[in-house]
């Protein structure tokens, strides 16, 4: 145990008072992912990551990210640090500009270290598609599971211990699901609330930043920082930014919980739903009241199709600009199209070149209507069905994944109901934009599996609020495989 | 077998904002190659479309000039095409939802006035700027992103000449707009046409064909005219007309083939996801149009109110710099007075000396001076023309150039003329002999010997008047 392993509080405490600084704290970070065994970074930038931590002397004491080491998934525009999304076809790319986040991160002295794996451009949920290959999951020495994706990297460090904190971008659960394989806090505020301008996009309409902590105070001090509108991000929202931390232990008043019938029904593993109803009674005893509500089980089954054709449809369009003419490694050719094919036929894996073709196909002018406009037309009927339950409750309460870390061998494409559902049921997030949250919810076998909660758009201080006191109830608030805990639950 | 024409025009004009369409980088002609660029412009990972509001603005108050119905909610679609001048490998256009639909311009081709309707007006982004050589291709990305309407007529023209008065129509109302500066030479106005033609009577469309590289008004008249007679001889010889881009060939006045069209390409349209839907409200779209600069059509009139005829204020209007350097010396002298300098001594001078309003060195206020002084002093027109020319050489003011060149006022006194014609009158009996034989030319002459003899000081028609009642009596 270091000072790195305390709370966001206890740490900030120690920093204030001088017991450790930054660049102590950094060359724990460091040299802990250095030691790491998960195949978690694109880069680690040890030289600026220290010069910057040893200019910073004087701890800032209402600010509580003063100092402290974090991580960036590598689909975050890093200015003059090397940024490739885990593609070859990214291979050298230096961008000339920080992401919005990067900036405002930094704005509040905290100290990038470096950049994290993904899956390719950040389409997977495995963590095995980056151009350096499988990331894996710091709970299994044996390294036979996964840590899900597409923030494999970011999750693999937060979960190990290598800094309480790290920036992740979600699509359809890529933040929300790798955090309940490894034990973290995952969080994905409401569409608009925090800026993307500089993530690499992959299906705009979609995307969030989104980021793991290992508590929810951190979180809600992350939030406090990236929230609020960035003039060039023109759907970045222009409410204002709430003091998130401060309302974490207001009492709102805020209590009813809705549990969607037809999701739990496809969940298998008879230990997460033996957790998830101890979850429910604890919240019951705390005040909140729980029930089972129902949900168009054909809306469920659609959920991962729809998915596919709007996320694969933008991603075909979004990712046109890697040509090798202006960035990226440039392969040589005769013609203009030379170039491109050359540089898109060696620079973009199988799986990736198949997520673009489905994407063309949904697009195309005779099969536009009945893939991607129906897909369209059915992602609003989601999104209403959505609505009718939040006319009720304050928010809806998930299993983040069916069990724990599936092993690699297990995670073909099955279209089981419980894959097709239980599986990609936390995109009814991005769908709706709305704010949710996964929570550890109990060890099996040595590795987590968390719970997830939604709440209503820009409601972030409620459903953060929720989340404290849940994380109290879990008792697994600062879980990593170095601090290795039990729950309560 | 007499043919009918059907044209139809897509004209995109770049439109004349501070910055880019999406991005933040200046938008502002001919800088060096790839200095006026933002990460967007170049499609770097991340970056995000804004939507410049004053493009918004321009495209508002083109669309009203064109009679045209306004959409309140401002949308993008993506384009999507593989090009090297493309930067993100799609344009951000408005495919679904133009700013403008359903309007018209009034156009008057061969003394006959028309109504030419249009169909749509959208804002869009250009496209990066592509130099070929033999061995390479280089890019110029300070054209990526700059704002462009395009503007779609119906297909509802039928010869050269109102193609032609179609694009002046539509060039007058961007560049007194304020929203282009509506240069076709340099690209800032572009056209492209599509000609078929089919037998009169007949419903049905015949094969459209696409001509591109139109740089002026007159090649855009040559080359569909040429067009035209290009494809009434085809089908009266049996050649098919084939679906085909043409570009024209300025030199030999002719049109050539630059590529067949095969089936049209699937540009895979789908809503742009970075910019949300943009609500324009009843205010900003009035508060647009009311603070729009005075439209050609109106200045027009006005000019004609002032006294100009048609063939001055429209040689005026032709150039937007003069129009506003005539309209600061006619709030000083009569319109009138200024439109007759300007097209006639003024005008010959700057097309001798290569000038333009702008370099001639007579700023329109001392123009306006020069005339109310000529005015005042009663000097002829002749006399002002001279003092202007001088003011134009020597930038000195009205009457440091009317003293340098000794011009002084034509006497009024009745008595220096009286005298003077006599004088004249018994030096020339036998034009009094001429003119009461009715010779006419007889007074021109004896006019010319006074004004001679006075060396121009008297007033020619008080001379002429002097004249005829001493030889009536």
């Amino acid at each position: 145990m270091e000072y790195i392993d305390l709370p966001i509080e206890e740490l900030h405490q120690a920093l204030v008072n001088r017991k450790t600084s930054p660049f102590e704290l950094t060359k724990v970070a460091l040299a802990r992912a250095h030691a790491s065994k998960e195949n978690a970074f694109e880069i680690i930038d040890d030289e600026e990551a220290l010069a910057y931590a040893a200019s910073l002397v004087d701890p800032e004491e209402d600010n509580l990210l003063w100092g402290i080491p974090f991580l960036a998934k590598d689909n975050f525009s890093t200015k003059d640090l090397p940024t490739t999304a885990s593609s070859n076809i990214l291979a050298s790319y230096r961008p000339v500009f920080d992401a919005a986040v990067i900036e405002r991160l930094k704005a509040k002295k905290m100290v990038l270290i470096g950049k994290t794996t993904l899956d390719e451009l950040a389409m997977g949920g495995t963590g095995t598609t980056g151009h350096l290959g499988i990331t894996y999951n710091p709970y299994d020495p044996t390294h036979q599971r996964m840590v899900g994706g597409s923030s494999c990297g970011s999750a693999a460090a937060v979960a190990s211990g290598i800094v309480p904190f790290a920036l992740g971008s979600d699509t359809g659960d890529s933040v929300r699901k790798p955090a309940s394989f490894a034990g973290l806090v995952g969080f994905k505020p409401t569409w608009g609330r925090i800026s993307r301008y500089g993530l690499f996009p992959f299906a705009p309409s979609l995307d969030h930043v989104a980021y793991f902590t290992r508590d929810v105070k951190m979180a809600a001090s992350v939030l406090e920082a990236l929230g609020g509108r960035d003039d060039r991000d023109s759907t970045s929202s222009l409410r204002s930014v709430e003091p998130y931390c401060e309302l974490l232990n207001k009492n709102t008043g805020v209590k009813r919980i809705a549990v969607i019938k037809e999701i739990q029904e496809t969940i298998k593993d008879n230990d997460v739903l033996l957790h998830f109803s101890k979850a429910v009674e604890a919240l019951r005893k705390e005040g909140y009241i729980v029930e089972e509500v129902s949900y168009p089980l054909e809306l469920l089954q659609s959920l991962f199709p729809t998915y596919i054709v709007i996320s694969c449809a933008e991603a075909t369009s979004n990712d046109a600009n890697l040509d090798g003419i202006k960035f990226g490694p440039f392969k040589g050719g005769n013609t203009y199209e030379e170039v491109m094919k050359r540089a898109r036929s060696e620079g973009f894996s199988e799986l990736i070149k198949r997520r673009f073709v489905i994407g063309s196909f949904a697009l195309m002018r005779e099969n536009q209507e009945d893939l991607f406009l129906r897909a369209q037309r059915n992602r609003a009927k989601i999104v209403s069905e959505l609505n009718k339950i939040y006319q009720s409750y304050d928010f809806i309460m998930t299993p983040a994944a069916p069990s724990i870390a599936p092993r690699f061998e297990d995670s073909s494409d099955r279209l089981s109901n419980e894959y097709l559902i239980a599986d990609s049921h936390l995109c009814l997030g991005n769908f709706a934009g709305l704010p949710s949250i996964t929570l550890p919810l109990f060890l099996k076998d040595n590795l987590p599996v968390g719970i997830n909660f939604m709440g209503r758009a820009f409601e972030e201080a409620n459903l953060l609020a929720l989340s404290s006191q849940f994380e109290r109830l879990s008792g697994l608030a600062e879980l990593s495989t170095v601090t290795r805990k039990e729950g309560y639950l | 077998m007499n043919f009918e024409a059907v044209i139809g025009l897509e004209i995109h004009v770049q439109m004349k904002t501070k910055t880019k369409m999406f991005s933040s980088a200046p938008n502002s002609f001919s800088r060096s190659p790839n200095s006026e660029v933002a990460p967007l412009d170049m499609a770097f990972p991340g970056t995000l479309p804004t939507v410049n509001k004053q493009a918004v603005i321009n495209a508002i108050r083109v669309a009203n000039a064109l009679h045209m119905e306004i959409d309140r909610t401002i949308l993008f679609d993506r384009k999507n095409y593989f090009y090297s001048d493309l930067p993100k490998g799609y344009q951000i256009t408005q495919q679904n939802r133009p700013i403008g639909k359903n309007g018209y311009l009034v156009i008057k081709a061969n003394g006959v006035e028309r109504k030419i309707g249009i169909e749509r007006i959208h804002m869009e982004e250009d496209t990066c700027k592509q130099v070929h050589y033999p061995d390479c291709s280089l890019l110029d990305y300070n054209r990526a992103g700059v704002p462009l309407v395009e503007i779609v007529s119906h297909p509802e023209m039928h010869n050269g000449t109102e193609a032609m008065k179609y694009v002046e129509g539509i060039r007058n109302i961007v560049v007194y707009s304020l929203t282009s500066d509506g240069k076709m030479e340099e690209g800032s106005l572009r056209c492209d046409v599509n000609v078929s033609i089919r037998p009169i009577g007949q419903k049905a469309f015949g094969t459209k064909v696409e001509i591109k590289n139109l740089n002026s008004l007159k090649n855009i008249e040559s080359a569909i005219d040429y067009e035209i007679n290009r494809q009434s001889e085809d089908i009266l010889s049996g050649k098919p007309i084939r679906q085909e881009t043409r570009r024209f060939d300025e030199s030999n006045q002719k049109t050539t083939m630059m590529r067949l069209k095969t089936d049209a390409v699937d540009y895979k349209y789908f809503p742009e996801a970075n910019i949300t839907p943009i609500s324009l409200s009843e205010d900003f779209i009035a508060d647009a149009i009311a603070t729009c600069p005075e439209l050609y059509d109106t200045k027009l009139n006005r000019f004609i109110e002032m006294g100009l005829n048609e063939t001055d204020a429209s040689i005026i209007l032709s150039d937007r710099d003069v129009a506003s350097y005539f309209e600061k010396a006619a709030d000083i002298a009569p319109g009138k007075e200024v439109a007759n300098y300007l097209s006639g001594e003024l005008s010959a001078f700057m097309n001798k000396n290569s000038l333009n309003v702008n370099t001639l060195g007579l700023d329109p206020v001392s123009l306006g001076q020069a005339i109310n002084v000529g005015a005042k002093e009663k000097l002829t027109h002749k006399q002002i023309a001279d003092i202007l020319l001088r003011m134009c050489e020597t930038g000195e003011a009205p009457e440091a150039a009317q003293k340098a060149l000794g011009i002084v006022a034509m006497s009024t006194d009745s008595n220096e003329v009286d005298a003077a014609v006599k004088a004249v009158l018994e030096a020339n009996p036998q034009s009094i002999v001429d003119f009461k034989a009715g010779k006419d030319r007889a007074l021109g002459f004896l006019v010319g010997q006074v004004m001679k003899a006075s060396h121009g000081k008297l007033n020619p028609a008080n001379v002429s008047k002097a004249l005829l009642s001493e030889l009536k009596k």
